[in-house]
């Protein structure tokens, strides 16, 4: 019982992700990090304020984390599909080569 | 990127490439913006008297009190990513040595820029005051225009020796250090560098250290 709690709390700190969702949050977390740092410079310089550029850039930043770390649904669009269990010939056969192995060493 | 802890450790590890590269580009744009300061500064009062260093010492030193008249316009020191300005006065006289200058500060001051008027070391009025006469402005060129009239120096200047008195050439120079918010500080320079312009002015006429008072019934004074 506290094993499978334990195991939920696992599943929900690590936040597995398929990955076509890695491959998009790669992508989208140094997008948003370089339009963020690039608009964070844009407007302070032109409004000549270095407070602003930085709350602007330290937002971001957060958004961008907010984005990307937990396990958003957007990021399991594409869950991997695994074979089913002993489904396929070869697997059997060599489940069966395994059997025979053991009836040897049991005589 | 397959789990949560890695996510978080590479969106992190940009996170600070770009606040480096933001700050780069921020450093260098003080160089696209032209520096024009300029002062001029004469003595009002010279006085040398004995004292002592300290209020327990035997040794008895000659100091240097130069007061003085200092009228500058440094507004265009501050950008967007200046933090403070240190602005000070230093008395230079030629040493007995060759290509030697005798140096020291009698005077200094911190400018603040409005973005760092919370690191002055001011008390909560005169703070409140400081951050009202920037008036909501990011910047505020005018704090770097100084009018001082017949300042007393802060500090009474000595020789190692400990006799100041009757030295002559002796010259009173402005200097000043930007210290910026991201970047290298830059010192006062006597050259132009692109669009940061030599410091205009900002030497006194030479003038001389007068000779002690004769004692004629003159108290020896402790110059504090």
């Amino acid at each position: 019982m506290a094993d499978q709690l334990l195991e939920q709390v696992r599943d929900a700190v690590d936040g597995q992700i398929d990955f076509e969702g890695q491959k998009l949050a790669e992508i989208l977390a140094t997008a948003v990090l370089a339009i963020v740092g690039a608009i964070s410079f844009l407007v302070g310089f032109f409004l000549q304020d270095i407070a602003l550029a930085l709350k602007i850039g330290l937002g971001g930043t957060a958004l961008t984390f907010l984005l990307v770390v937990p396990p958003w649904p957007l990021y399991n669009k594409h869950p991997v599909k695994w074979l089913p269990v002993g489904g396929q010939p070869a697997i059997t056969s060599a489940q069966q080569n395994i059997v025979i192995d053991e009836k040897l060493f049991t005589k | 990127m397959y789990n949560s802890l890695t996510r978080i450790q590479n969106v992190f590890g940009f996170f600070t490439t770009v606040a480096f590269v933001v700050a780069a580009l921020i450093a260098a744009s003080d160089f696209a913006v032209p520096r024009t300061p300029s002062a001029t500064i004469k003595t009002t009062n010279v006085q040398v008297v004995k004292g002592r260093p300290h209020y327990y010492s035997t040794k008895k030193e000659e100091y240097a009190i130069i007061k003085f008249s200092l009228d500058a316009d440094l507004s265009s020191l501050f950008t967007w990513n200046t933090k403070q300005l240190f602005v000070y006065v230093t008395a230079e006289w030629p040493a007995s040595a060759a290509n030697q200058t005798n140096k020291a500060v009698i005077w200094d001051s911190i400018i603040t820029s409005p973005s760092a008027d919370h690191l002055s070391n001011l008390g909560p009025a005169s703070l409140k005051k400081l951050r009202k006469s920037a008036a909501g402005k990011s910047i505020d060129p005018s704090r770097g225009k100084l009018s001082l009239k017949n300042q007393k120096p802060k500090y009474q200047i000595t020789h190692p020796t400990g006799k100041i008195a009757s030295t002559d050439d002796v010259k009173l120079h402005v200097n000043y250090n930007v210290q910026p918010w991201v970047g290298v500080l830059t010192w006062s320079q006597g050259f132009d560098l692109g669009l940061w312009k030599k410091f205009a002015g900002g030497v006194s006429k030479a003038f001389e250290l007068p000779a002690l008072k004769t004692k004629d019934g003159e108290k020896t004074k402790n110059p504090r």
